[in-house]
Protein backbone atom coordinates (compact mmCIF):
# COMPACT_ATOMS: atom_id res chain seq x y z
CA UNK A 1 0.00 0.00 0.00
CA UNK A 2 2.82 2.35 0.95
CA UNK A 3 6.32 2.05 -0.36
CA UNK A 4 9.27 4.35 0.10
CA UNK A 5 12.29 3.77 -2.13
CA UNK A 6 15.55 5.48 -1.23
CA UNK A 7 13.80 8.58 -0.04
CA UNK A 8 15.83 11.56 1.10
CA UNK A 9 14.50 14.90 2.17
CA UNK A 10 16.17 18.23 2.74
CA UNK A 11 14.18 21.33 3.56
CA UNK A 12 14.83 24.44 1.50
CA UNK A 13 16.64 26.00 4.47
CA UNK A 14 19.32 23.34 4.00
CA UNK A 15 18.37 21.03 6.87
CA UNK A 16 18.74 17.37 5.87
CA UNK A 17 15.94 15.45 7.57
CA UNK A 18 15.62 12.02 5.93
CA UNK A 19 18.41 9.91 4.44
CA UNK A 20 17.82 7.09 2.00
CA UNK A 21 14.69 5.72 3.61
CA UNK A 22 13.18 2.52 2.18
CA UNK A 23 10.05 1.06 3.64
CA UNK A 24 7.24 -1.20 2.52
CA UNK A 25 3.88 -1.28 4.27
CA UNK A 26 1.11 -3.69 3.33
CA UNK A 27 -2.58 -2.97 3.14
CA UNK A 28 -3.56 -4.67 6.40
CA UNK A 29 -0.73 -3.32 8.50
CA UNK A 30 -0.70 -1.18 11.62
CA UNK A 31 2.69 0.48 11.97
CA UNK A 32 4.10 2.55 14.81
CA UNK A 33 6.64 5.15 13.85
CA UNK A 34 8.87 5.95 16.82
CA UNK A 35 11.91 8.11 17.34
CA UNK A 36 13.00 11.03 19.38
CA UNK A 37 11.78 14.52 18.77
CA UNK A 38 13.12 15.95 15.53
CA UNK A 39 13.94 12.50 14.14
CA UNK A 40 11.86 13.12 11.03
CA UNK A 41 8.56 11.27 11.73
CA UNK A 42 6.25 14.11 10.77
CA UNK A 43 8.33 14.82 7.70
CA UNK A 44 8.02 11.22 6.57
CA UNK A 45 4.23 11.32 6.97
CA UNK A 46 4.03 14.64 5.10
CA UNK A 47 5.71 13.01 2.11
CA UNK A 48 2.87 10.49 1.93
CA UNK A 49 0.09 13.06 1.57
CA UNK A 50 2.25 15.36 -0.55
CA UNK A 51 2.49 18.20 1.89
CA UNK A 52 6.19 17.88 1.13
CA UNK A 53 8.01 16.34 -1.81
CA UNK A 54 11.15 14.23 -1.38
CA UNK A 55 14.48 15.60 -2.56
CA UNK A 56 15.11 12.21 -4.13
CA UNK A 57 13.54 8.78 -4.19
CA UNK A 58 10.06 7.43 -4.77
CA UNK A 59 7.04 7.67 -2.52
CA UNK A 60 4.50 5.18 -3.74
CA UNK A 61 0.98 5.24 -2.33
CA UNK A 62 -1.48 2.79 -3.78
CA UNK A 63 0.80 2.13 -6.79
CA UNK A 64 1.20 5.85 -7.60
CA UNK A 65 4.44 7.76 -7.12
CA UNK A 66 3.04 10.75 -5.31
CA UNK A 67 6.36 12.57 -5.56
CA UNK A 68 5.60 13.07 -9.25
CA UNK A 69 1.85 13.46 -8.95
CA UNK A 70 0.35 16.35 -10.89
CA UNK A 71 -0.78 18.98 -8.42
CA UNK A 72 -4.32 18.82 -9.80
CA UNK A 73 -4.45 15.21 -8.60
CA UNK A 74 -3.23 15.90 -5.08
CA UNK A 75 -6.73 16.56 -3.63
CA UNK A 76 -7.82 13.08 -4.70
CA UNK A 77 -4.74 11.54 -3.09
CA UNK A 78 -5.53 13.38 0.12
CA UNK A 79 -9.13 12.17 0.15
CA UNK A 80 -7.72 8.64 0.32
CA UNK A 81 -5.46 9.45 3.24
CA UNK A 82 -6.98 10.46 6.54
CA UNK A 83 -4.50 12.50 8.56
CA UNK A 84 -4.54 13.21 12.28
CA UNK A 85 -2.23 16.21 12.40
CA UNK A 86 0.14 16.68 15.28
CA UNK A 87 -1.13 20.27 15.58
CA UNK A 88 -4.76 19.32 14.72
CA UNK A 89 -5.19 21.86 11.92
CA UNK A 90 -8.84 22.48 12.67
CA UNK A 91 -10.49 25.37 10.86
CA UNK A 92 -10.72 27.97 13.63
CA UNK A 93 -14.05 29.56 12.82
CA UNK A 94 -16.02 26.39 12.28
CA UNK A 95 -17.66 24.09 14.73
CA UNK A 96 -16.45 20.56 15.32
CA UNK A 97 -19.31 19.32 13.18
CA UNK A 98 -18.39 21.62 10.29
CA UNK A 99 -14.73 20.72 10.55
CA UNK A 100 -15.47 17.04 10.26
CA UNK A 101 -18.09 17.64 7.59
CA UNK A 102 -15.58 19.58 5.51
CA UNK A 103 -13.65 16.43 4.61
CA UNK A 104 -16.85 15.01 3.11
CA UNK A 105 -18.03 18.25 1.58
CA UNK A 106 -14.96 18.50 -0.64
CA UNK A 107 -15.96 15.16 -2.17
CA UNK A 108 -19.35 16.55 -3.14
CA UNK A 109 -21.26 14.15 -0.89
CA UNK A 110 -24.97 14.91 -0.42
CA UNK A 111 -26.02 16.71 2.72
CA UNK A 112 -27.90 13.86 4.31
CA UNK A 113 -24.95 11.51 3.89
CA UNK A 114 -22.62 14.13 5.34
CA UNK A 115 -24.79 14.54 8.39
CA UNK A 116 -25.10 10.84 9.04
CA UNK A 117 -21.41 10.07 8.60
CA UNK A 118 -20.24 13.05 10.66
CA UNK A 119 -22.50 12.03 13.52
CA UNK A 120 -21.16 8.49 13.33
CA UNK A 121 -17.57 9.66 13.36
CA UNK A 122 -18.17 12.03 16.27
CA UNK A 123 -19.92 9.29 18.17
CA UNK A 124 -16.96 7.01 17.55
CA UNK A 125 -14.47 9.45 19.06
CA UNK A 126 -16.87 10.45 21.85
CA UNK A 127 -17.31 14.02 20.61
CA UNK A 128 -21.00 14.05 19.82
CA UNK A 129 -21.65 16.24 22.83
CA UNK A 130 -19.18 18.83 21.58
CA UNK A 131 -20.37 18.86 17.98
CA UNK A 132 -21.33 22.53 18.05
CA UNK A 133 -18.27 23.79 19.88
CA UNK A 134 -15.60 25.85 18.15
CA UNK A 135 -11.98 24.63 18.28
CA UNK A 136 -10.96 27.43 20.63
CA UNK A 137 -13.52 26.14 23.10
CA UNK A 138 -12.00 22.65 23.16
CA UNK A 139 -9.33 21.07 25.33
CA UNK A 140 -6.24 19.62 23.65
CA UNK A 141 -7.64 16.11 23.86
CA UNK A 142 -10.97 17.19 22.43
CA UNK A 143 -9.27 18.88 19.51
CA UNK A 144 -7.31 15.73 18.91
CA UNK A 145 -10.46 13.65 18.85
CA UNK A 146 -12.20 16.10 16.51
CA UNK A 147 -9.19 15.80 14.25
CA UNK A 148 -9.40 12.01 14.37
CA UNK A 149 -13.10 12.14 13.50
CA UNK A 150 -12.29 14.28 10.46
CA UNK A 151 -9.52 11.89 9.40
CA UNK A 152 -11.74 8.83 9.46
CA UNK A 153 -15.07 10.29 8.38
CA UNK A 154 -14.86 9.20 4.75
CA UNK A 155 -13.33 5.80 5.44
CA UNK A 156 -10.01 6.42 3.73
CA UNK A 157 -7.95 3.34 2.87
CA UNK A 158 -4.97 4.89 4.67
CA UNK A 159 -4.90 6.61 8.03
CA UNK A 160 -1.87 8.55 9.22
CA UNK A 161 -1.88 9.61 12.84
CA UNK A 162 0.82 11.96 14.08
CA UNK A 163 0.92 11.57 17.84
CA UNK A 164 -2.84 11.21 18.15
CA UNK A 165 -2.58 10.57 21.86
CA UNK A 166 -0.14 13.35 22.65
CA UNK A 167 -2.71 15.30 24.63
CA UNK A 168 -4.83 12.51 26.01
CA UNK A 169 -5.00 10.92 29.43
CA UNK A 170 -4.07 7.19 29.56
CA UNK A 171 -7.68 5.99 29.46
CA UNK A 172 -8.70 8.13 26.51
CA UNK A 173 -5.42 7.32 24.78
CA UNK A 174 -6.25 3.72 25.09
CA UNK A 175 -9.78 4.29 23.72
CA UNK A 176 -8.30 6.06 20.74
CA UNK A 177 -5.85 3.25 20.09
CA UNK A 178 -8.68 0.75 20.25
CA UNK A 179 -10.49 2.90 17.72
CA UNK A 180 -7.48 2.99 15.39
CA UNK A 181 -7.15 -0.76 15.81
CA UNK A 182 -10.79 -1.21 14.86
CA UNK A 183 -10.32 1.00 11.83
CA UNK A 184 -7.24 -1.00 10.88
CA UNK A 185 -9.26 -4.23 11.07
CA UNK A 186 -11.80 -2.60 8.70
CA UNK A 187 -9.12 -2.88 6.05
CA UNK A 188 -7.37 0.45 6.57
CA UNK A 189 -3.63 0.83 6.62
CA UNK A 190 -2.69 2.71 9.78
CA UNK A 191 0.59 4.47 10.43
CA UNK A 192 0.99 6.19 13.73
CA UNK A 193 3.87 8.34 14.92
CA UNK A 194 4.10 8.29 18.68
CA UNK A 195 6.17 8.78 21.79
CA UNK A 196 3.78 6.69 23.88
CA UNK A 197 5.87 3.77 25.12
CA UNK A 198 3.16 1.82 26.93
CA UNK A 199 0.83 1.81 23.95
CA UNK A 200 3.55 0.61 21.57
CA UNK A 201 4.63 -2.05 24.01
CA UNK A 202 1.13 -3.28 24.69
CA UNK A 203 -0.06 -3.38 21.09
CA UNK A 204 2.79 -5.51 19.82
CA UNK A 205 2.60 -4.28 16.25
CA UNK A 206 5.21 -3.50 13.65
CA UNK A 207 7.52 -0.76 14.88
CA UNK A 208 9.66 1.43 12.62
CA UNK A 209 12.19 3.45 14.56
CA UNK A 210 13.82 6.52 13.03
CA UNK A 211 16.84 8.29 14.43
CA UNK A 212 18.42 11.30 12.77
CA UNK A 213 16.56 10.64 9.57
CA UNK A 214 17.51 6.99 9.21
CA UNK A 215 15.55 3.83 9.92
CA UNK A 216 17.39 2.18 12.77
CA UNK A 217 14.90 -0.60 13.45
CA UNK A 218 12.00 -2.24 11.63
CA UNK A 219 10.49 -4.94 13.78
CA UNK A 220 7.28 -6.94 13.50
CA UNK A 221 5.57 -7.38 16.89
CA UNK A 222 8.02 -4.88 18.30
CA UNK A 223 8.22 -2.68 21.36
CA UNK A 224 9.10 0.94 21.91
CA UNK A 225 12.69 0.06 22.71
CA UNK A 226 14.74 -2.81 21.39
CA UNK B 1 -19.83 20.49 -8.30
CA UNK B 2 -23.37 21.87 -8.49
CA UNK B 3 -24.42 20.04 -5.37
CA UNK B 4 -22.05 22.42 -3.60
CA UNK B 5 -23.52 25.71 -4.76
CA UNK B 6 -25.64 26.03 -1.69
CA UNK B 7 -22.60 25.39 0.47
CA UNK B 8 -20.51 27.96 -1.40
CA UNK B 9 -23.17 30.63 -0.98
CA UNK B 10 -23.49 29.77 2.67
CA UNK B 11 -19.72 29.94 3.10
CA UNK B 12 -19.49 33.27 1.32
CA UNK B 13 -22.20 34.84 3.43
CA UNK B 14 -20.80 33.43 6.60
CA UNK B 15 -17.44 34.99 6.00
CA UNK B 16 -19.16 38.40 6.14
CA UNK B 17 -20.62 37.55 9.45
CA UNK B 18 -17.23 36.50 10.80
CA UNK B 19 -15.08 39.11 9.21
CA UNK B 20 -17.61 41.93 9.40
CA UNK B 21 -15.05 44.65 10.00
CA UNK B 22 -12.83 43.49 7.14
CA UNK B 23 -15.80 43.37 4.80
CA UNK B 24 -16.95 46.77 5.90
CA UNK B 25 -13.51 48.19 5.15
CA UNK B 26 -13.45 46.44 1.79
CA UNK B 27 -16.88 47.73 0.80
CA UNK B 28 -15.90 51.22 1.96
CA UNK B 29 -12.72 51.16 -0.11
CA UNK B 30 -14.53 49.91 -3.18
CA UNK B 31 -17.21 52.56 -2.68
CA UNK B 32 -14.75 55.43 -2.35
CA UNK B 33 -12.69 54.43 -5.35
CA UNK B 34 -15.76 53.90 -7.48
CA UNK B 35 -17.18 57.28 -6.43
CA UNK B 36 -13.93 58.92 -7.50
CA UNK B 37 -14.06 56.99 -10.74
CA UNK B 38 -17.68 58.03 -11.31
CA UNK B 39 -16.92 61.67 -10.53
CA UNK B 40 -14.21 61.70 -13.14
CA UNK B 41 -16.44 60.06 -15.65
CA UNK B 42 -19.15 62.68 -15.06
CA UNK B 43 -16.59 65.47 -15.13
CA UNK B 44 -15.28 64.36 -18.50
CA UNK B 45 -18.76 63.87 -19.91
CA UNK B 46 -19.75 67.35 -18.72
CA UNK B 47 -16.67 69.01 -20.11
CA UNK B 48 -17.42 67.45 -23.45
CA UNK B 49 -20.97 68.66 -23.19
CA UNK B 50 -20.01 72.21 -22.31
CA UNK B 51 -17.57 72.45 -25.16
CA UNK B 52 -20.12 70.94 -27.50
CA UNK B 53 -22.69 73.52 -26.55
CA UNK B 54 -20.23 76.37 -26.89
CA UNK B 55 -19.17 75.27 -30.31
CA UNK B 56 -22.74 74.80 -31.47
CA UNK B 57 -23.18 78.51 -30.88
CA UNK B 58 -20.53 79.39 -33.42
CA UNK B 59 -21.93 80.20 -36.82
CA UNK B 60 -21.08 81.51 -40.23
CA UNK B 61 -22.16 84.80 -41.60
CA UNK B 62 -22.64 84.85 -45.37
CA UNK B 63 -23.09 88.28 -46.95
CA UNK B 64 -24.80 88.35 -50.26
CA UNK B 65 -24.15 90.79 -53.06
CA UNK B 66 -25.68 94.10 -52.27
CA UNK B 67 -28.10 94.37 -55.16
CA UNK B 68 -29.59 90.90 -54.75
CA UNK B 69 -33.40 90.87 -54.69
CA UNK B 70 -35.40 89.38 -51.84
CA UNK B 71 -36.72 86.64 -54.14
CA UNK B 72 -33.26 85.50 -55.19
CA UNK B 73 -32.24 85.62 -51.52
CA UNK B 74 -35.09 83.24 -50.69
CA UNK B 75 -33.88 80.83 -53.36
CA UNK B 76 -30.38 81.16 -52.02
CA UNK B 77 -31.53 80.33 -48.49
CA UNK B 78 -33.01 77.08 -49.75
CA UNK B 79 -29.80 76.27 -51.56
CA UNK B 80 -27.72 76.99 -48.46
CA UNK B 81 -29.84 74.84 -46.23
CA UNK B 82 -29.22 71.89 -48.54
CA UNK B 83 -25.46 71.95 -48.01
CA UNK B 84 -24.44 68.86 -46.00
CA UNK B 85 -23.59 69.75 -42.41
CA UNK B 86 -25.72 72.88 -42.35
CA UNK B 87 -28.41 72.64 -39.71
CA UNK B 88 -29.98 76.07 -39.76
CA UNK B 89 -30.03 79.11 -42.04
CA UNK B 90 -31.42 82.39 -40.75
CA UNK B 91 -32.06 85.22 -43.10
CA UNK B 92 -31.47 88.79 -41.97
CA UNK B 93 -32.60 91.38 -44.49
CA UNK B 94 -30.42 94.40 -45.02
CA UNK B 95 -33.12 96.73 -43.62
CA UNK B 96 -33.35 94.61 -40.49
CA UNK B 97 -29.60 94.54 -40.14
CA UNK B 98 -29.32 98.29 -40.59
CA UNK B 99 -32.01 98.91 -38.02
CA UNK B 100 -30.21 96.73 -35.51
CA UNK B 101 -26.94 98.45 -36.25
CA UNK B 102 -28.49 101.84 -35.78
CA UNK B 103 -30.11 100.84 -32.54
CA UNK B 104 -26.82 99.63 -31.23
CA UNK B 105 -24.54 102.42 -32.39
CA UNK B 106 -26.88 105.25 -33.33
CA UNK B 107 -26.36 107.05 -30.04
CA UNK B 108 -22.61 107.17 -30.21
CA UNK B 109 -22.14 107.74 -33.89
CA UNK B 110 -23.90 110.24 -36.03
CA UNK B 111 -24.56 107.59 -38.65
CA UNK B 112 -26.67 109.65 -41.00
CA UNK B 113 -23.87 112.16 -41.33
CA UNK B 114 -21.22 109.57 -42.12
CA UNK B 115 -23.17 107.22 -44.33
CA UNK B 116 -25.84 108.01 -46.83
CA UNK B 117 -28.38 105.22 -47.04
CA UNK B 118 -28.08 101.61 -45.91
CA UNK B 119 -24.62 100.21 -46.65
CA UNK B 120 -25.34 96.68 -45.44
CA UNK B 121 -26.10 93.64 -47.62
CA UNK B 122 -28.59 90.89 -46.83
CA UNK B 123 -27.03 88.38 -44.49
CA UNK B 124 -27.45 84.70 -43.74
CA UNK B 125 -26.58 83.30 -40.33
CA UNK B 126 -25.69 79.68 -40.85
CA UNK B 127 -25.29 77.02 -38.13
CA UNK B 128 -23.37 73.87 -38.86
CA UNK B 129 -23.51 70.50 -37.15
CA UNK B 130 -19.98 70.52 -35.71
CA UNK B 131 -17.31 73.17 -35.63
CA UNK B 132 -14.81 70.91 -37.40
CA UNK B 133 -16.60 71.30 -40.72
CA UNK B 134 -16.88 75.08 -40.51
CA UNK B 135 -13.93 75.89 -42.79
CA UNK B 136 -15.12 73.42 -45.39
CA UNK B 137 -18.67 74.69 -45.41
CA UNK B 138 -17.43 78.28 -45.48
CA UNK B 139 -15.32 77.62 -48.50
CA UNK B 140 -18.16 75.93 -50.33
CA UNK B 141 -20.54 78.82 -49.61
CA UNK B 142 -18.04 81.45 -50.67
CA UNK B 143 -17.79 79.73 -54.06
CA UNK B 144 -21.55 80.02 -54.60
CA UNK B 145 -23.10 82.59 -56.93
CA UNK B 146 -24.39 85.80 -55.40
CA UNK B 147 -22.34 85.36 -52.26
CA UNK B 148 -20.07 88.24 -51.62
CA UNK B 149 -18.23 87.18 -48.51
CA UNK B 150 -18.26 84.51 -45.79
CA UNK B 151 -17.04 85.21 -42.29
CA UNK B 152 -16.43 83.17 -39.22
CA UNK B 153 -14.08 83.41 -36.34
CA UNK B 154 -11.41 81.08 -37.62
CA UNK B 155 -9.02 81.39 -34.74
CA UNK B 156 -11.72 80.76 -32.19
CA UNK B 157 -12.80 77.66 -34.05
CA UNK B 158 -9.25 76.35 -33.99
CA UNK B 159 -9.07 76.91 -30.26
CA UNK B 160 -12.37 75.19 -29.65
CA UNK B 161 -11.27 72.34 -31.81
CA UNK B 162 -8.03 71.76 -29.99
CA UNK B 163 -9.86 72.11 -26.67
CA UNK B 164 -12.28 69.40 -27.73
CA UNK B 165 -9.39 67.17 -28.75
CA UNK B 166 -7.59 67.83 -25.48
CA UNK B 167 -10.68 67.01 -23.43
CA UNK B 168 -11.31 63.87 -25.42
CA UNK B 169 -7.79 62.56 -25.19
CA UNK B 170 -7.14 63.80 -21.67
CA UNK B 171 -10.51 62.56 -20.49
CA UNK B 172 -10.01 59.13 -22.00
CA UNK B 173 -6.52 58.92 -20.52
CA UNK B 174 -7.79 59.99 -17.11
CA UNK B 175 -10.63 57.51 -17.17
CA UNK B 176 -8.23 54.72 -18.12
CA UNK B 177 -5.85 55.80 -15.38
CA UNK B 178 -8.55 56.03 -12.74
CA UNK B 179 -10.01 52.69 -13.83
CA UNK B 180 -6.62 51.16 -13.39
CA UNK B 181 -6.16 52.72 -9.96
CA UNK B 182 -9.62 51.54 -8.96
CA UNK B 183 -8.78 48.03 -10.15
CA UNK B 184 -5.58 47.98 -8.10
CA UNK B 185 -7.27 49.28 -4.97
CA UNK B 186 -10.19 46.88 -5.17
CA UNK B 187 -8.04 43.88 -6.01
CA UNK B 188 -5.72 44.63 -3.12
CA UNK B 189 -8.57 45.18 -0.70
CA UNK B 190 -10.09 41.84 -1.60
CA UNK B 191 -6.67 40.29 -1.34
CA UNK B 192 -6.47 41.33 2.29
CA UNK B 193 -9.71 39.51 3.01
CA UNK B 194 -8.30 36.42 1.32
CA UNK B 195 -4.90 36.58 2.99
CA UNK B 196 -6.61 36.74 6.36
CA UNK B 197 -7.74 33.21 5.65
CA UNK B 198 -4.56 31.82 4.17
CA UNK B 199 -4.25 29.19 6.90
CA UNK B 200 -7.82 28.11 6.31
CA UNK B 201 -7.08 27.65 2.64
CA UNK B 202 -4.03 25.56 3.49
CA UNK B 203 -6.04 23.33 5.81
CA UNK B 204 -8.85 22.96 3.29
CA UNK B 205 -6.35 21.78 0.75
CA UNK B 206 -4.84 19.34 3.24
CA UNK B 207 -8.16 17.59 3.72
CA UNK B 208 -8.70 17.16 0.02
CA UNK B 209 -10.31 20.31 -1.35
CA UNK B 210 -9.61 21.06 -5.02
CA UNK B 211 -8.55 24.55 -6.01
CA UNK B 212 -11.93 25.15 -7.58
CA UNK B 213 -13.68 24.15 -4.39
CA UNK B 214 -11.58 26.61 -2.39
CA UNK B 215 -12.04 29.39 -4.92
CA UNK B 216 -15.81 29.49 -5.26
CA UNK B 217 -16.80 30.92 -1.90
CA UNK B 218 -14.14 33.61 -2.26
CA UNK B 219 -15.31 34.55 -5.73
CA UNK B 220 -18.92 34.74 -4.57
CA UNK B 221 -17.78 36.84 -1.66
CA UNK B 222 -15.82 39.13 -4.00
CA UNK B 223 -18.85 39.55 -6.22
CA UNK B 224 -21.04 40.42 -3.24
CA UNK B 225 -18.50 42.92 -1.90
CA UNK B 226 -18.26 44.40 -5.39
CA UNK B 227 -22.03 44.70 -5.80
CA UNK B 228 -22.43 46.30 -2.38
CA UNK B 229 -19.56 48.71 -3.05
CA UNK B 230 -20.94 49.48 -6.50
CA UNK B 231 -24.45 50.10 -5.19
CA UNK B 232 -23.38 52.39 -2.38
CA UNK B 233 -21.11 54.35 -4.71
CA UNK B 234 -24.05 54.65 -7.10
CA UNK B 235 -26.29 56.04 -4.35
CA UNK B 236 -23.65 58.48 -3.12
CA UNK B 237 -22.84 59.71 -6.60
CA UNK B 238 -26.46 59.98 -7.69
CA UNK B 239 -27.50 62.06 -4.70
CA UNK B 240 -24.48 64.32 -4.82
CA UNK B 241 -24.72 64.81 -8.58
CA UNK B 242 -28.42 65.60 -8.41
CA UNK B 243 -27.67 68.11 -5.66
CA UNK B 244 -24.84 69.66 -7.70
CA UNK B 245 -27.05 69.98 -10.75
CA UNK B 246 -29.76 71.64 -8.71
CA UNK B 247 -27.29 74.16 -7.25
CA UNK B 248 -25.61 74.97 -10.54
CA UNK B 249 -28.93 75.34 -12.32
CA UNK B 250 -29.62 78.20 -9.90
CA UNK B 251 -26.16 79.73 -9.52
CA UNK B 252 -24.75 79.29 -13.03
CA UNK B 253 -27.74 78.70 -15.29
CA UNK B 254 -25.68 79.15 -18.45
CA UNK B 255 -23.48 76.13 -17.68
CA UNK B 256 -25.10 73.23 -19.48
CA UNK B 257 -24.62 70.23 -17.15
CA UNK B 258 -25.57 66.79 -18.34
CA UNK B 259 -28.91 65.82 -16.88
CA UNK B 260 -29.89 63.25 -19.47
CA UNK B 261 -31.23 60.49 -17.26
CA UNK B 262 -30.37 57.77 -19.74
CA UNK B 263 -26.74 58.81 -19.97
CA UNK B 264 -26.51 59.10 -16.19
CA UNK B 265 -28.14 55.69 -15.77
CA UNK B 266 -25.44 54.31 -18.04
CA UNK B 267 -22.70 55.86 -15.91
CA UNK B 268 -24.25 54.41 -12.75
CA UNK B 269 -24.65 51.03 -14.38
CA UNK B 270 -20.98 51.08 -15.37
CA UNK B 271 -20.10 51.74 -11.73
CA UNK B 272 -22.21 48.93 -10.30
CA UNK B 273 -21.16 46.43 -12.94
CA UNK B 274 -17.57 47.64 -12.70
CA UNK B 275 -17.62 47.15 -8.94
CA UNK B 276 -19.00 43.66 -9.36
CA UNK B 277 -16.46 42.70 -11.97
CA UNK B 278 -13.62 44.16 -9.93
CA UNK B 279 -14.74 42.27 -6.83
CA UNK B 280 -14.83 39.05 -8.77
CA UNK B 281 -11.51 39.58 -10.54
CA UNK B 282 -9.90 40.67 -7.27
CA UNK B 283 -11.08 37.59 -5.45
CA UNK B 284 -10.04 35.31 -8.28
CA UNK B 285 -6.56 36.77 -8.57
CA UNK B 286 -5.99 36.75 -4.81
CA UNK B 287 -7.17 33.20 -4.19
CA UNK B 288 -5.23 31.93 -7.17
CA UNK B 289 -2.10 33.57 -5.81
CA UNK B 290 -2.51 32.02 -2.37
CA UNK B 291 -3.24 28.61 -3.89
CA UNK B 292 -0.24 28.86 -6.14
CA UNK B 293 2.03 29.79 -3.26
CA UNK B 294 0.93 26.66 -1.46
CA UNK B 295 1.49 24.51 -4.50
N1 LIG C 1 9.13 23.11 7.16
C1 LIG C 1 10.35 22.88 7.66
N2 LIG C 1 11.38 23.61 7.25
C2 LIG C 1 12.61 23.39 7.74
N3 LIG C 1 12.90 22.46 8.63
C3 LIG C 1 11.93 21.69 9.10
C4 LIG C 1 10.57 21.87 8.66
N4 LIG C 1 9.80 20.96 9.28
C5 LIG C 1 10.61 20.26 10.08
N5 LIG C 1 11.88 20.68 10.00
C6 LIG C 1 13.04 20.13 10.69
O1 LIG C 1 13.13 18.77 10.32
C7 LIG C 1 13.47 17.98 11.41
C8 LIG C 1 12.48 16.85 11.59
O2 LIG C 1 11.24 17.39 11.93
P1 LIG C 1 9.95 16.50 12.14
O3 LIG C 1 8.83 17.42 12.43
O4 LIG C 1 9.83 15.57 11.01
O5 LIG C 1 10.34 15.69 13.45
P2 LIG C 1 9.47 14.70 14.30
O6 LIG C 1 10.14 13.40 14.27
O7 LIG C 1 8.07 14.72 13.84
O8 LIG C 1 9.56 15.34 15.76
P3 LIG C 1 8.48 15.38 16.91
O9 LIG C 1 8.53 14.04 17.59
O10 LIG C 1 8.98 16.43 17.84
O11 LIG C 1 7.19 15.68 16.30
C9 LIG C 1 13.57 18.90 12.61
O12 LIG C 1 14.92 19.18 12.83
C10 LIG C 1 12.84 20.14 12.16
O13 LIG C 1 13.42 21.26 12.76
MG1 LIG D 1 6.32 15.36 14.59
Amino acid sequence: MIELVNVSKSYPNGIDVLFNISLNIGKEEFVFLVGSSGAGKTTLLKLLYRDETPTSGKVIVDRVNVAELDSSQVPYLRRNIGVVFQDYKLLPKRTVFENVAFALRVTGAPRSTIRRKVMQALELVGMLRRANAFPEELSGGEKQRACIARAIVNNPPILLADEPTGNLDPTTSWDIIQLLDKINKRNTTVMMATHNKSIVDDMKRRVVAIENGRIVRDQLLGGYNV
Amino acid sequence: MFSNIEFFLFEAFRSFQRGALMCFVAIGTITVSLVIFGLFLLLVINLGNIIGSVSSKIDLAAYVEKDLSLESAGALQLELSRIPGVVKVDFISRTEAWKKFQEEYGDTLALDEIIAGNPLPHTFNIKVRTPEILPMVAKRISEMDNIDEVRYSGQFIEQVRSLIDAVRIGGAALVVLISFATLLIVVNTIRLTVLARETDIYIMKLVGATNTFVKWPFIIEGVILGILGGLSSFLILKFSYDAIIARIAVALPFVPLVADQRLLALVYLVMVLGGTALGMIGAYISVSKVLKAEG
